[in-house]
């Protein structure tokens, strides 16, 4: 088509009109929390694991008080979490062969909101009957935008992985291949060749796809020196060295640059907060904490996506579940206490921004944690099961009546002790903590404190978990939904879902 | 200009209309309804990895050790900060020890010991295996007391019969460790 002179000047200044407002569109405002217009250019996902709402409340009263709020209890938006999973071979929600396990893993809870699938725990990437999901991560990736994958575990571990892999279980993660670890006849029938991405550990898939940018977390015997000519040939700036196992550093990571970094600072899950606390002068202490590592990983990826397109962040603290299944309260509320300061790097980066959405969670609740009244015992610590006080109600149907029974038998109750107690087979008493309310000189560990907690177990629970929401498009986290909504939230937040 | 105006008008409309797709698809979200989406497809197949082998994972440190006769070495592998390896001793049928894992367990997923049998000279002769694979949920999880995991594991790996009675000395490394 042939242009005349003037008409060529009109449409010239219809485009200039047109690029003024693609231009208006593009460019983050400051300060923009009232002109975002709805509008998401980058997503901050950030998950506690294990983090169960009284994980939450148990932290704010240790850290802020009654009258305090945690970072994220200072989002404007609130819902909850369903998380179950499904079992092996089951149909998704819906589907007449649709069986449900109610208690979910980290695996399937992390391919629920990864891929939008329920599958079954330990799977990774693929859904119950083993076909292979795409993750958001993967999607975002290949619409343009930059995206970062951060954990205090191992990054071979569930929640990192189920962005970046395809497994039919998750303790395929290398670093060698391992039919017991990798394969799965109940899903697969025979096994598969180990060609097939579902069989091929975690390790050797991060390294290979390029799904994350940037790369920050533990796990480094998972890696050896194959990957890292993988990670470097993509042009990763590695910081330490899987070739030598040498680990990489809080100082490496502050010096990092580049559109793509690949750090990892253990060889296996980061060490917990506490311990390097009370011990500054260990190798461990010179890894970097949580919000260390969402702070870098904002300031890389923001740069990595300077040019228009926005970036996707997941950030864990996976810690929590860790020291909850250890029924260790102490280490527990540290670590929930790390993971909120790195939620409020992202909400103080989102503030500034305008264009960002950032959701905080958990993939499931760990160990029943809960807060008891200071001065009382658990069920657990009674000397026979509660008593039923209403069993002789002709409309209650229980069938139970005890006269006693709830009372602490000391026998089966070490009193108030902090940490993990694990050595002491019968220490069933809550752990105490001081809180920011109480008086000056109450010690942690002491009937004085007024925080008392305990655990019902030593493993996941099927209790909903907290969502938290702020920026355009946080609305959709409210009221009650499930963990396979966030794909569809997070994925049509980027565009690329619909 | 009554001539030029017509076509002008709509060739503004083509571009307002191409700048918009432009817009639509660099901005993401609520105003993203228009804009197209990458096809949901995983990447499975990734460049310059070579397929692992089907057999099961060795270590290579097993061919260099010269374990004294009568005695248990420890086979350097990938993930020895993180267990100990107590009472390994050979005793003319199996090796034996316990692997007792030293970082977090929540979960033991997937432990896999090799072991290796090596004659008088101190040749390796062969090999044997220990794999202790977890099914979540199966019921099989060895949790202790209170419900936590145990994080120590007995082993014992049978001499191949091949080998028995030529075997003086062995060694023990880990291959596989995936603990929660």
């Amino acid at each position: 088509m042939r242009i005349g002179t003037k008409t060529t000047g009109a449409a010239l200044a219809a485009v200039a009109v047109v690029a003024g407002a693609a231009t208006a569109v593009a460019t983050p405002t400051p300060s923009a929390e009232a002109s975002n217009q709805g509008r998401v250019k980058n997503v901050i996902y950030l998950l506690g694991d294990g983090m169960g709402r009284t994980h939450v409340d148990a932290a704010r009263l240790r850290y802020a008080g009654a009258n305090g709020r945690l970072a994220m209890e200072t989002m404007p938006v609130v819902g909850q979490n369903a998380t179950y999973s499904v079992e092996k071979n089951s149909g998704q929600p819906g589907e007449p062969d649709f069986r449900p396990n109610y208690v979910t893993d980290s695996a399937s809870a992390a391919t629920a909101w990864a891929s939008g699938v329920k599958t079954y725990n330990a799977a990774l990437g693929v859904d119950a009957k083993g076909t292979v999901a795409p993750t958001v991560m993967e999607l975002a990736k290949n619409a343009g935008y930059a995206t970062g994958n951060v954990s205090t575990a191992e990054i071979t571990d569930a929640t990192p992985a189920g962005q970046m892999s395809h497994a039919l279980a998750r303790g395929c993660q290398g670093p060698t291949y391992s039919a017991a670890a990798c394969q799965d006849l109940v899903i697969t029938g025979s096994a598969l060749p180990t060609s097939d991405v579902r069989v091929t550990p975690i390790a050797d898939q991060i390294a290979r796809n390029g799904t994350a940018d940037v790369i920050l977390g533990g796990g480094l015997s998972r890696f050896d020196a194959a990957d890292e000519q993988a990670l470097t040939s993509q042009g990763y700036a590695v910081l330490g060295s899987p070739a030598t196992q040498t680990v990489a550093t809080r100082a490496d990571l502050q010096g990092a640059s580049g559109q793509k970094v690949f750090g990892l600072f253990n060889k296996g899950n980061l060490t917990i907060e506490k311990y390097k606390r009370e011990n500054p002068a260990s190798a461990q202490a010179a890894e970097p904490s949580l919000p260390e590592m969402a702070t870098k990983a904002i300031d890389l990826l923001k740069d990595r996506s300077a040019k228009g397109n926005g970036f996707y962040l997941q950030v864990e603290g996976a810690l929590i579940d860790k020291r909850s299944h250890a029924n260790d309260a102490a280490q527990t509320l540290e670590e929930t206490k790390a993971f909120d300061d790195a939620v409020k790097v992202a909400l103080d980066f989102a503030k500034k921004d305008g264009h960002t959405l950032v959701i905080v969670t958990a993939d499931h609740e760990c160990a029943g944690f809960n807060i008891i009244e200071k001065g009382t015992f658990t069920n657990a610590e009674a000397a026979a099961p509660p008593t039923n006080n209403d069993s002789g109600n002709p409309a209650n149907n229980s069938t139970t009546l005890r006269t006693t029974g709830n009372v602490k038998d000391p026998a089966r109750s070490a009193g108030p002790i902090n940490g993990s107690g694990a050595g002491n087979v019968k220490n069933f008493a809550p752990a105490t903590f001081r809180t920011a309310d109480d008086p000056a000189g109450v010690q942690d560990g002491s009937p004085e404190a007024s925080l008392w907690l305990t655990y019902l177990s030593g493993n996941h629970t099927g209790a909903d978990v907290p969502i938290f929401g702020y920026g355009p498009s946080s609305e959709k986290v409210s009221g009650e939904i499930d963990n396979t909504d966030l794909f569809d939230i997070v994925g049509g937040a980027l565009g690329v879902v619909r | 200009m009554t001539r030029w105006k017509p076509a002008a008008l709509v060739l503004a409309l083509v571009v307002l209309f191409g700048a918009g797709w432009v817009v639509a698809t660099t901005t993401h979200g609520e105003g993203a309804s228009a804009a197209p989406v990458a096809p949901r497809t995983a990447r499975t197949a990734l460049p310059g990895l070579v397929p692992a082998a089907s057999a099961d994972p060795g270590l290579i440190s097993l061919a260099s050790l010269h374990p004294a006769p009568g005695t248990v070495a420890r086979a350097p592998g990938p993930f020895d900060d993180r267990f100990r390896l107590d009472g390994a001793r050979l005793d003319g049928r199996s090796v034996r020890g316990t692997v007792t894992v030293t970082s977090d367990v929540s979960d033991l997923l997937e432990l896999e010991v090799v072991a290796g049998f090596y004659d008088a000279e101190g040749r390796l002769l062969g090999t044997g295996r220990f794999v202790e694979h977890h099914e979540e949920g199966a019921g099989d999880e060895p949790h202790a007391a209170g419900g936590r995991p145990s994080e120590a594991r007995a082993v014992s790996i049978p001499v191949p019969a091949d080998l028995q009675g030529r075997e003086v000395s062995a060694a023990l490394g880990v291959t596989v460790l995936v603990n929660e």
